[in-house]
Formats: C-alpha cells, structure tokens, sequence
C-alpha cells in the first residue's frame, strides 16, 4: 500500500478531476490517520485475505432476454434541454484539435 | 386528533372510501402543513400540480383495495421526477431537471398518490447526519430548539412524516439512511431485499449497496406500500424475477419464532434507558411465545463493518457519480478544455465532504491499493454476510436497538471519519451488505425524544418481518406516532 502524503491525495483527487484547497488536503489527511487504523481493523479479520469479494448481495442470476418493444426515443430537444452550451443540434465543447 | 391526515394510510384510505375527506382536503392539509415546517426539510414544494391532481381524483370514485389514491407523499431529491428540478442536494445538479419519472414515482402517481415536495438529503446520499444537503442543516422535529440532528440521509423525509405533513415519504438507503432517521424520529423505516423494489430513476450512490427505502408511521403501512412498490422491473438490471407474496396477508403471532440479539451490539451501547425499554420489547415477545437467544458474533467482524462499508460505498460512488460532468447538466463554469470544464464543474460543484469521500473511493481504487484496500473489503464484507446466514439458518430474525441513543446534538457530531464511534451506531449496515428485508420502528422515548429498534430477516422474508414487526408494534403501543400527535396527547394528560 501506497505510504500516504498530501501529493498522493492530491493524485486521488486529480484522477476523479476535481481539487481540493489545501485547508482541505490538511483536513482530509488527519481523516486519513483515523481510516488507517479503520482498515487495520479489517485486515484483523482472521481468514479474510482467503475470502472471496463479494460484489453484489446474493447472486441475480438472469437468463432471460426481454422481447424487442418499439419505444419512441426522447427527441433532440430534449436530450439537450439539460445541456449549458448547445450549438446546431450538439453539445458544444473547447475545441480538441486546432 | 386535529385532521384526518394524521392517520395512518390505511386509516385515511377508510375515511376517503367513506366520503369523511377527499384528496383535495387532504392535500391542502398537506401542503399548509408543508409550509408551515421550519426544520429546512424540502427543496421544493409542488402545489399547483398537486392541487390540480388532487381536485381530478377528488371528482372521481375512491377504488376500495387502492390503498394510495388520493395519499399525499414526498419524495427525497434523489428520486428523479420528471419536469421537476432533482438536485440531491448537491450545487452540482443546480437547475437539472429530469426527462423520466423514477419507477416507484411512477408507481406512485398512477396509483393516484400527490406527490406534493421533494425533501432535503445530505449531498447525494452520501451522509448520516441530514447536516450536509446545500441548502444546509435539516432539524430534528421532535427538538424545536433545533440543537438536535434527525439523521439521514433522507433527512427530509423523515421530518415530513414524523411531523405529520404526509402518511408516507420516499427515501433511499445505503448503509441505514432510512432506518436511522426513522430511529431518531419515532418512524417506521423501512428497507425491502436488494432488488425487490426497482432503482431505475434512483440516483445511484452504491448499487451494490443501495436500496429504494421509505417511512410510514406503521407497520402495516410499510407493507402497503411494498404491495405497491415491489415489482419487477424491466429497467432495472437488478430487479428481481421471484414471484411476490401478499404482503397484506400478516399474522402477528410470534409463536415458535427464534429471534437473535447480538450480544456484542447490545455491549457496545452506553445509554441504560435504551437497553433496558429494549429488554421490555424482548421480553413481550418472549410473553408472546418468541424464543429469543442473546448470541456471539465474531467480534473481528462486527468492528470491520464500519470501515468495510467506508470503503466499499466511497469507491463505488466515485464511478457512479463520474457522469456529473457540467457538460451534459447541471452548472457549466468554462475551461480551455473539456477536460478543464469537467474539473471546474466538479471543483466548484462538490461540497469539501463530498470530494474528501471521494477521494478516499479513489485511494482505495488505486492500483497498488486495490488488494489491501478494496478487495479486503469486499472479502469483510463476504465474512460479515456468511456469518449473518448462519445465524438465518437457525433464526427468524436478528434484533437490535437501531442506534445507541435518541438523536445526537448537531454540535457534538461530525461526518468525518474517526475512531469515535460505536458498533451500535453503524451496525444496520449488514442489511445493505447482504441485501436483508430491515425495518426499524419506535419503541420508546427518552426526555420526549423517540428511539427504535430494528429488526432484519433473511432475503424475501419481508412477510416474516412484518409480522414479528406487528407484534412488536403492539407490545409498545407507538403505532403513528408523530410529534404532533404525541404533543396533543401529552398537553392533554
């Protein structure tokens, strides 16, 4: 396990795209310190590394494939309603190249 | 009793039937009632077209087995609605307004339920203490100092039925955030199996975690609404294909019924009037012919379920919540890049928590953390499961006091993560973990602050629960209980 500083979080933080004021960092490093010791709690869990993950509650198991049923999609207009910028028909974004 | 609306759902459908009130009386009670709240517990209140719906089935006639035609409810923010602004109390979804209605929202209003607010919530479900939704602290209604929190995440909900504004309120829960507001306001909480009642619509926070959750101010009332609610659906991956019971066809007898307390949840809590108002409930089921044991659990695994479900709900809500870009809603604040508009909606959108819980599912997400971290978790959280099937293979029933006190002072609780903290307090989240049928519901007051006791069953028992339920809701007399309500009787005492 990676041995924690404020540039580790600062790389957490920055992978998920957003950033934190260093007031922040500090907070969340001393949280860091309690969740630590959190996860020493799990790994006192006799057997725990032998255990499989669990992912899900309880196995879904579906073998079923539901029929085709025409449906009327949402319009354009409504799909980009939400949308802040819009330009002829699409969501309009910085330009990627040139 | 001030107005028919301060029954119970089952009660109020009765008066409706026999002409004593229609919808429209019921939803202007609600919508004064609504207004009248100081306890910050909604971020928007619908009442024109409310008003609207409820005069048309004002003008029709009552249908005799439809228990929710012409039922006020409120829905939390996080239940997409469509045409009305869903935020989950986060900036970042300022000004979003759904296309779809969520599927129990449908459900709902073509039962001919008026849908009159959407409630307050700590941001995106991701809190316990109703202090963290952008529009602020959530009040406990039961504390009109306002120096008390009600718990959440479904914070508004709890307040809307716990003071009397509506029978029935929509809530989500991920690790209790039904089932521990209810707790601290005297409600039915209460959280079906894992994939019994659909999610389409539901914003996710967790999914192998989250539920569709709600509060009644009964037990029966909670199975009404399961009636209503559990369906397969289609839009939802998760829904599951099992046939559903009758959940109307209860019998409280407890006769014969095995029921587990867990010693090392009883052990950790402090406050002598809980544990012994609780022993008292032991006791009448005991009277009853229950058999209860007061049994061992691995006390390894009951401390690993806290930091077991910090970790396991963090990392999936950091996938989750990827899509809350600025680019597709919600506020847009510029950048010389895609890649720059995502990092400033996000930097300005999430609140310091919010992105500190992030930040945490990020860490355990990391490559070289993943083992140590992530999947430990989710092997705890295998150990934690199989040793709550254990117990189902020779019990009913496990239960518990729902929290370890009456609802704590704003002041004195925090939402960040520290050592300080109780067994007692974070237990309910085995419900999540293995998807179990859990109810909590009132079983007594400390300085006229209400606590409850929860009790889970094994997946698709729900029938099994609510009957154990029922007898228990008898032994404490606190059926609809609401802070109303329990002024009113205590004034005329």
């Amino acid at each position: 396990m990676k041995s924690l500083n404020k540039e580790i979080l600062k790389d957490a933080a920055n992978r998920l795209l957003f950033d934190m004021n260093e007031d922040e960092y500090d907070t969340l490093l001393n949280e860091f310190d309690a969740i630590q010791r959190q996860l020493n709690l799990i790994g006192n869990i006799e057997g725990v590394d032998e255990a499989v993950p669990m992912t899900f509650p309880f196995d879904v198991t579906i073998t079923y494939l539901r029929d085709d049923v025409p449906e009327t999609p949402l319009t354009q207009e409504e799909v980009l309603r939400n949308a802040h910028d819009v330009k002829e028909g699409q969501i309009k974004l910085p330009k990627v190249v040139g | 009793m001030k107005h028919i609306l301060d029954l119970t759902i089952a009660e109020i459908h009765e008066a409706l039937l026999e002409g004593k009130v229609t919808p429209l009386d019921l939803t202007k009670e609600a919508l004064r009632r609504c207004k009248e709240n100081k306890d910050n517990a909604f971020e928007m209140i619908i009442e024109e077209d409310a008003l609207k719906k409820a005069d048309e089935l004002s003008k029709m006639p009552v249908p005799k087995d439809n228990f929710f035609f012409g039922i006020p409810y409120v829905a939390k923010d996080n239940f997409s609605t469509k045409g009305y602004e869903t935020t989950a109390s986060s900036n970042i979804l300022n000004g979003y307004i759904p296309l779809f209605d969520a599927s129990v929202i449908k459900y709902l209003n073509e039962a001919g339920a008026i849908m009159i607010a959407k409630s307050t919530l700590d941001e995106l479900a991701m809190g316990g203490t109703g202090t963290t939704g952008h529009k602020g602290i959530t009040f406990n209604p039961w504390d009109k100092s306002h120096t008390r929190l009600v718990g959440g995440s479904s914070a508004g909900s709890a307040v809307s039925v716990s003071d009397a504004i509506v029978p029935f309120a929509l809530g989500s829960d991920t690790g209790d955030s039904v089932r521990k507001p209810a707790s601290y306001s005297g409600l039915v909480g209460f959280k079906p199996t894992w994939g019994l009642v659909s999610r389409f619509g539901l914003f996710p926070f967790a999914p192998s975690l989250d539920h569709v959750a709600y509060f009644t101010r009964s037990v029966f009332d909670a199975a009404i609404a399961t009636s209503l609610l559990s369906r397969h659906d289609e839009n939802d991956s998760t829904s599951s294909y099992k046939d559903r019971p009758n959940y109307l066809n209860l019998d409280s007898s407890v006769k014969g019924k095995k029921i587990a307390v867990i010693k090392g949840i009883i052990n950790s809590i402090t406050d002598k009037h809980v544990l012994n108002v609780f022993d008292k409930s032991v006791n009448f089921l005991e009277k009853n012919g229950a058999k209860v044991d007061y049994i061992d659990f691995n006390a390894d695994l009951l401390k690993a379920i806290y930091p077991a479900y910090v970790v396991i709900s963090c990392a999936e809500a950091t996938s989750n919540d990827a899509n809350l870009d600025g680019i597709k809603f919600g506020p847009n604040y510029g950048g010389k890049s895609y890649q720059e508009v995502m990092f400033n909606a996000r930097t300005k959108g999430f609140s310091a928590l919010i992105k500190r819980r992030f930040v945490i599912g990020s860490y355990a997400l990391m490559r070289e953390n993943q083992n140590e971290v992530f999947l430990r978790a989710q092997k705890a959280r295998r150990l934690i499961v199989d040793a709550c099937n254990k117990i189902f293979e020779s019990y009913d029933a496990i239960y518990c006091p729902a929290a370890p006190s009456i609802a704590p002072f704003i002041n004195k609780t925090s939402e960040n993560v520290s050592e300080d903290f109780m067994i007692a307090d974070n237990w309910l989240a085995i419900g999540n973990f293995g998807g179990y049928p859990s109810i909590t519901l009132p079983i007594g007051f400390e300085n006229d602050l209400p606590f409850g006791a929860n009790l889970i069953c094994k997946p698709f028992d729900e029938i099994n629960l609510f009957n154990i339920s029922l007898k228990i809701e008898e032994g404490t007399g606190l059926k609809n209980l609401s802070y109303p309500k329990y002024m009113e009787e205590k004034e005329a005492k």
